[in-house]
């Protein structure tokens, strides 16, 4: 069948039936990117914590403006060289078109995997003010000593050892586990803590009996419970399967009786009372809540009434090694844990601190907080936690000094420090700051400020941020021992961390996808093309012209992702 | 639109040339955003550099829809489409921003500091 209107114009719309299909199309992307980037204004005009201003670095935005007007160009090369019936020149711009694309989603992808590796804490104690200091980082590996402490450890022959973990774990000595019946989702952590347990020798077993009276045996004289476990059986999935099923199956019988009786108390009050009104009315009367005392003692001999709860004795008292997110307590409780399945870990918290090399000091949102309260940001930030640690502090007494200088050198131009500069210490400071104090321990950062002669490091030495890979910039970045109770959340840069990523990963992720598309569909041409072009050059070039509008409107978008997200 | 292979050879140029505008004026973008010396306003980012951003970034933008997607040859349908999708996004765009402009719950608008300023910052913090 032939398509029509796919070269020549339609006599109603001078157009062919390819453009106005495109055009269509463009028009729907238009309002789907105008509603993204009005989220994004959305977010941005009602965050309540300041909103992260050039926090990407700005190369990989740069060099993927470049590559996308480059391929715009290119593209549109294409589309010339077949109206010219230059089939060898449309391969070559084609092709470049195709690599810029893909040198497009590798650079994205490089800033994405910078994300995904690089975590922020929040330190929740700020001072008097309820707000948080940020240190960002990478988070340190660690192994458990036989003395129950944590030992950091870098990577040998390119590998760290196989029984390290993230410096951010929760290390407890559990003696005793309660698991909830009610909540039979235990699998995956009883796997975890068994495979735990089985590495240290650790027995985990059931403190009591746990019986339950079968259903035909109530109200019987001398009947008696059903053990399902006994007391010393080993925790195991299925042991704990069990019990489920018969606490599940026993609840189910007493929920039963349960609303049996409502009913029938219900059908009386309404029959032999003659009250007649919805429930919300009917429960505060006294008529109500008598009945349903009468009720209570009625149904307890009737009911089986299983325990909901199984509890399991660990000898000798083994440390657990658990993910923070398994967690519902906040690791502030050192004798408890909770688990997300309610199970209740009771011991002893050892020492787990989040061990993080910091790469950067954010008291931005503290100091937002302390004008909110009409506090002095500095006086607030001077009793955080963080500036009382001493390799922070020394890191925050350099900036201090190098914001001497800055002020000193801004107010010869009528100009004062951003809250940027002065509550931010990006790791280019603290590289800078390092190398300054390296090169001579006396170093005025001041008079360097002041003079502008503090060298930071330039756009290469820290691609997608910095480079937790060089020695030589890694040892300025200190290793810091968060103690548990500080660490309020941490994150990597991903949208959990705060809104900023959130629409970041949505529209470049969304923007990504079209690249995707773009590149496949003008591949297409590329590679398959050379049969329609010899039948009819025309519809080839039809096709690439419809193509490459799909792709202008991808470099149009990023036209404005650039400054909005890299540089504003 | 260009057609005949002379006209070809002469938009060809004209690509480059845009391509080359577009190259340099993203450069601007950058140092208005990095070179102290042209840094308009305050120090630091702040409500002029969004400005001049944006605005280049509208000029570029005009310049691949104009030149590079045809748009100075088009017939009126597609101005039609073109045009309805910026008028529904803009208004996405402006509802937001009207939104914040309210006076009654959130203070005076033009005091920007960086920070949220909330008219009643003991009542009015949005968490």
């Amino acid at each position: 069948m032939e398509i029509p209107f796919v070269v020549n114009a339609r006599k109603d719309t001078g157009l062919n039936n390819s453009k106005v299909g495109i055009w269509l199309f463009l028009a729907s992307e238009v309002t789907l990117f105008g509603g993204l980037f009005s989220g994004y204004l959305f977010l941005r005009l009602y965050a309540d914590y300041p909103w992260p201003e050039r926090a990407l670095p700005i190369l990989p935005g740069l060099i993927n403006t470049f590559i996308l007007i480059g391929s715009s160009v290119t593209v549109v090369f294409a589309w010339a060289a077949l109206k010219m019936r230059e089939w060898r020149k449309f391969q070559v711009h084609m092709s470049i078109t195709i690599a810029c694309a893909l040198g497009f989603m590798v650079l994205k992808a490089i800033e994405y995997n910078a994300k995904f590796s690089h975590h922020a804490v929040r330190i929740s104690d700020s001072g008097p003010v309820e707000g948080y200091g940020i240190l960002e980082g990478h988070k340190k590996k660690v192994v458990l000593e036989e003395n129950d402490r944590l030992h950091v450890v870098h990577k040998e022959n390119g590998k760290y050892p196989e029984e390290s973990f993230d410096a951010n774990r929760i290390v407890f000595k559990a003696s005793e586990m309660t698991f909830t019946l009610t909540r039979p989702v235990h699998d995956a952590f009883v796997i975890e803590i068994l495979k735990q347990a089985a590495k240290r020798d650790s027995k985990i077993t059931l403190v009591e009996d746990y019986a339950v009276m079968d259903e035909d045996q109530i109200g019987k004289d001398g009947a008696e419970k059903t053990k399902v476990l006994k007391a010393g059986d080993e925790l195991t999935t299925d042991a704990l399967d069990k019990a489920e099923n018969v606490f599940l199956d026993s609840r189910a019988h007493d929920s039963a009786i349960r609303t049996n009786f409502e009913k029938a108390s219900w059908a009386w009050i309404r029959d032999e009372k003659g009250i007649d009104k919805p429930g919300y009315n009917i429960i505060d009367l006294e008529v109500w809540k008598e009945r349903r005392k009468e009720d209570n003692e009625k149904l307890k001999p009737l009911m089986i009434g299983a325990e909901s709860g199984i509890t399991f004795r660990v000898e000798p008292a083994l440390t657990l090694i658990l993910e923070p997110s398994w967690m519902t307590s906040n690791g502030r409780n050192t004798e408890q844990l909770k688990l997300r399945d309610d199970t209740v870990i009771k011991g002893e918290m050892l020492e787990s601190p989040m061990i993080l090399g910091v790469d950067a000091i954010d008291f931005s949102f503290t100091a937002m907080r302390a004008r909110e309260q009409g506090l002095d940001p500095a006086a607030v930030i001077e009793k955080s936690w963080i500036v009382q640690e001493p390799q922070l502090k020394a890191i925050w007494e350099n900036h201090q000094e190098w914001l001497k200088g800055e002020t000193a050198r801004l107010a010869k131009k009528d100009r004062e420090p951003s809250d940027l500069d002065k509550y931010r210490v990006t790791w280019q400071k603290i590289v800078a700051y390092g190398q300054a104090k390296e090169a001579d321990p006396d170093a005025d950062l001041a008079k360097m400020a002041e003079e502008q002669t503090l060298a930071l490091p330039g756009w290469l030495d820290g691609f997608a941020g910095a480079d937790h890979y060089n020695p030589e910039m890694v040892k300025h970045f200190p290793e810091v021992s968060i103690p548990r109770d500080k660490v309020d959340f941490e994150s990597t840069f991903t949208p959990k961390w705060n809104t900023y990523y959130a629409i970041y990963f949505t529209i470049t992720g969304l923007h990504g996808l079209h690249v995707i598309g773009g590149m496949i569909v003008l591949g297409y041409y590329l590679f398959f093309g050379r049969k329609m072009y010899d039948s009819n050059p025309d519809w080839l070039a039809n096709r690439v012209e419809v193509g490459g509008l799909f792709w202008h409107f991808v470099d149009l978008v990023w036209i404005f992702l650039f400054p909005i997200l890299y540089l504003m | 639109m260009a057609d005949s292979v002379a006209e070809i050879q002469k938009a060809k140029k004209l690509y480059f040339f845009i391509g080359m505008l577009l190259f340099f004026f993203t450069v601007v973008t950058v140092l208005v955003a990095t070179v102290e010396a042209l840094d308009f306003g305050d120090h630091g980012f702040d409500g002029v550099d969004a400005t001049i951003g944006l605005i280049i970034a509208a000029f570029k933008a005009s310049l691949v829809m104009i030149i590079f997607m045809h748009l100075n040859h088009e017939k009126p349908l597609i101005y039609f489409f073109y045009g309805l999708a910026l008028l529904m996004a803009f208004f996405c765009l402006w509802l937001i921003g009207w939104s914040k402009s309210d006076p009654i719950q959130f203070g005076n608008p033009t005091k920007v500091d960086g920070f949220y300023n909330p008219a009643n910052p003991a009542t009015d913090v949005h968490d």
